[in-house]
């Protein structure tokens, strides 16, 4: 491997605390679903290093899969906030609060 | 133990004449509320037996050598034994008649004077339980006993002063007295812890016995008796704690003739009769005694000079004559203290009695009113208030006289000729003041016809209260000439330190001279047919106003309560329960509102704070696992 094991690690780590704060602090729907993206990236990252520490190709064949899914996932996702934004006219996540 | 009870009789007698008047007032707050007629016939019943067995008490052990105890087991701790009985000696048979007779007399007077008011019945339960309270206080054995039914006594004065309950003076008046005795009696509670602690009981044939020097230091007899002074003056109203008797007259006339004047405020006194044997080893407390009851009796004079309340110069006249009382008995002489309060419970009672009927026929307390609507034409109350006053002021042959005698004399014993010439002055003002009313009452400037006085009552009520009067001026009138039998009655009491007494054959003559010197300046001043009306207390302003604001010491009362216990003490309170009871409570119910409310966010559809707490779960899952 070019890099340590140890710096993909701290890497994927950072990206999904990125991810994280993203979902948690943006005040748009949209910006929730670019969250989960971001952290199903570094899953991805994590994965092809580990295949690359262990010289099994696995890690990379899962990584393919996982951006399948997550490609299913922000259609749908986007098809909903859509729908949403029809529905209620705004996409911050504070307008949907129905349970008082 | 019922046989015990009909073998002996005078144990029967004790406790019917004792318990029967409580039994009375249990009867009447529980049942007999609304029947009128009944709560006043279980109430004289009650009363009436009492004084039989009072009567039957004294005759039988007139002839009383060692005094008879009944004592029950009650309070035992350790070494402490306290029971509680009844006491027979000859102050406690003496007090008891007295306090049975006049409660009796009192209570009949009430079926008139009382007749038509909304609380007739819980009148007479009142009666009954101060009753029940007074003479429990005269054959108590012990301290504690004779400590609780003191107590009891105050409550019974607290709800009789207060007994028209509308008025806001007259419960201002009730809780004015029960707090100023009250306050004089912690001063009394702690005397009697002293001599606890010290004695081991607080049994009144121990501490009147001469072992006690032996137990306790003079310097302890001393502080116990001023502190158990205390009480006396909070209950009898001496310096400083007087002007509650003034007020008290706010309750009804009955009531003041009962309770503060005959009875409950002679139970200061008596009380020092009681202790007389253990207040005599402290000259220090003796003279302290002195001064006080000299003090009580000038000041109380000069108040009652410039009354124009019926009922207030008698009060102040009863303060006076209390005062005149503890300066006979601490100069040492036991029987001159213990014989005026016998005859005064009767005059005093007599002219309360007799105020009560001009209150009630011409509706004023004023004297110069009651003078100007015709007070002179009702024969009965003006004859028997000639004859009270009589007495009051020390004029032969009434029995006022023979007890001033006795207590001149003892003043006269005494060293210093200042106590002798304060208790001639004393004469002179109360002969003074007295009869400065009675020539105001029958020799007023014009009088009104006939139509002043309302017949509204028919004579019924009129006799109810008429007979007592006349029993009781017959009283005063012969019981004078009873001094001797009395006399010997208490030579044989046990304890009491006898006083050789000179003759002093001036003394009576000079009393006279007083005596009647008083009642010629009050002639001049009011009586004449060219009299001014106008006292020579009353023209000098300064002292007009002095004596009419009771000396300041209601003012002097007013402003220590408003700056230190209203301003400094009831406001930390007041603020501490405010802010920091209430406070905490407050903010701990504030506390809970906000946590309740940041929880509740969780319950809402925030997507994002629900994704927080995932997140915020998974990292510290993760540092558990990993470390």
């Amino acid at each position: 491997m070019i890099v340590p094991f140890g710096h993909v690690l701290l890497l994927a780590g950072l990206l999904f605390l990125m991810g994280m704060v993203c979902m948690v602090v943006r005040r748009s729907l949209i910006m929730i679903l670019l969250g989960v993206e971001i952290m199903l990236n570094a899953a991805a990252i994590i994965l092809v290093g580990s295949s690359l520490l262990w010289q099994q190709l696995e890690g990379q064949s899962i990584v393919l899969f996982v951006f399948a899914i997550a490609g299913a996932e922000v259609s749908v996702g986007l098809a909903l906030i859509v729908w949403a934004h029809r529905q209620t006219g705004s996409v911050d996540p504070r307008d949907f609060n129905r349970l008082k | 133990m019922i046989a015990a009870l009909t073998q002996d009789s005078t144990l029967l007698a004790t406790i019917l004449a004792t318990m029967l008047p409580f039994v009375a007032f249990l009867v009447i707050m529980v049942f007999a509320r609304n029947h009128r007629g009944l709560s006043a016939g279980l109430s004289i019943g009650a009363i009436m037996v009492s004084l039989l067995g009072a009567v039957f008490l004294l005759t039988r052990h007139w002839q009383l050598e060692v005094p008879i105890q009944y004592l029950g087991r009650w309070l035992v701790s350790g070494d402490i034994h306290i029971p509680f009985g009844f006491l027979l000696d000859q102050p406690s048979l003496l007090m008891l008649t007295i306090v049975a007779t006049i409660s009796f007399l009192v209570q009949i007077y009430s079926l008139g004077y009382m007749a038509g008011d909304a609380g007739f019945s819980r009148y007479y339960a009142f009666m009954s339980l101060f009753a029940w309270a007074m003479m429990n206080l005269t054959l108590a054995p012990t301290m504690v006993q004779l400590y609780i039914f003191w107590e009891l006594v105050g409550l019974s004065s607290y709800l009789l002063i207060g007994f028209w309950y509308e008025k806001f003076s007259a419960t201002e008046a009730g809780k004015k007295a029960f707090v100023m005795t009250r306050f004089g009696d912690v001063a009394f509670f702690l005397g009697l812890l002293l001599a606890l602690v010290n004695l081991g009981n607080l049994n009144i044939l121990e501490m009147n016995s001469p072992q006690v020097t032996e137990r306790m230091s003079p310097l302890l007899i001393t502080i116990a008796s001023l502190l158990i002074f205390g009480g006396i003056v909070g209950k009898s109203a001496q310096f400083p704690l007087l002007t509650w008797l003034p007020d008290a007259m706010e309750g009804p006339t009955p009531v003041s003739a009962l309770l503060h004047s005959a009875t409950m405020v002679a139970a200061g006194v008596y009380l020092f009769g009681r202790l007389f044997p253990f207040f005599s080893h402290s000259a220090t407390a003796m003279a302290v005694f002195l001064a006080i009851g000299t003090i009580s009796m000038l000041l109380a004079s000069t108040m009652a000079m410039v009354s124009r309340d019926i009922k207030q110069v008698w009060a102040y006249s009863t303060i006076s004559q209390l005062g005149f009382m503890i300066m006979g008995l601490a100069a040492g002489s036991y029987f001159s203290g213990m014989f005026h309060l016998t005859t005064h419970a009767g005059f005093k009672a007599l002219l309360f009695l007799c105020a009560g009927v001009f209150i009630h026929v011409f509706e004023t307390n004023d004297v110069f009113e009651i003078g100007r609507r015709g007070g002179r034409r009702l024969k009965v109350p003006m004859i028997c208030t000639v004859i009270g006053a009589a007495a009051l002021a020390g004029l032969p042959p009434f029995s006022g006289f023979f007890s001033k005698e006795l207590i001149l004399a003892a003043l006269a014993d005494l060293k210093n000729p200042l106590w002798l010439v304060a208790g001639l002055l004393g004469v002179f003002f109360t002969a003074y003041y007295t009869f400065r009313l009675i020539f105001i009452i029958l020799r007023p400037e014009d009088i009104l016809d006939e139509t002043g006085i309302h017949h509204d009552h028919g004579h019924g009520s009129y006799w109810l209260m008429g007979w007592p009067l006349i029993l009781l001026a017959a009283i005063t009138a012969v019981l004078g000439f009873f001094e001797g039998t009395l006399e010997d009655f208490f030579k044989a009491q046990q304890f009491i330190p006898t006083t050789g007494g000179g003759h002093h054959s001036w003394l009576s003559f000079a009393a006279l001279g007083t005596a009647g010197a008083g009642v010629v300046l009050a002639w001049i001043e009011y009586g004449r047919r060219s009299a001014t009306r106008i006292g020579f207390a009353e023209r000098i302003a300064p002292l007009n106003n002095l004596f009419a604001e009771r000396w300041y010491i209601d003012r002097f009362y007013r402003r220590f309560l408003d700056v230190f216990i209203y301003g400094m003490v009831s406001r930390g309170f007041a603020n501490n329960d405010n802010k920091v009871i209430d406070g905490g409570i407050d903010g701990l119910s504030r506390g809970t509102v906000a946590t309740g409310r940041f929880t509740s966010v969780l319950h809402l559809g925030m997507i994002q704070y629900r994704l927080l707490t995932i997140f915020v779960v998974i990292v510290l899952l993760a540092l558990y696992f990993f470390f």
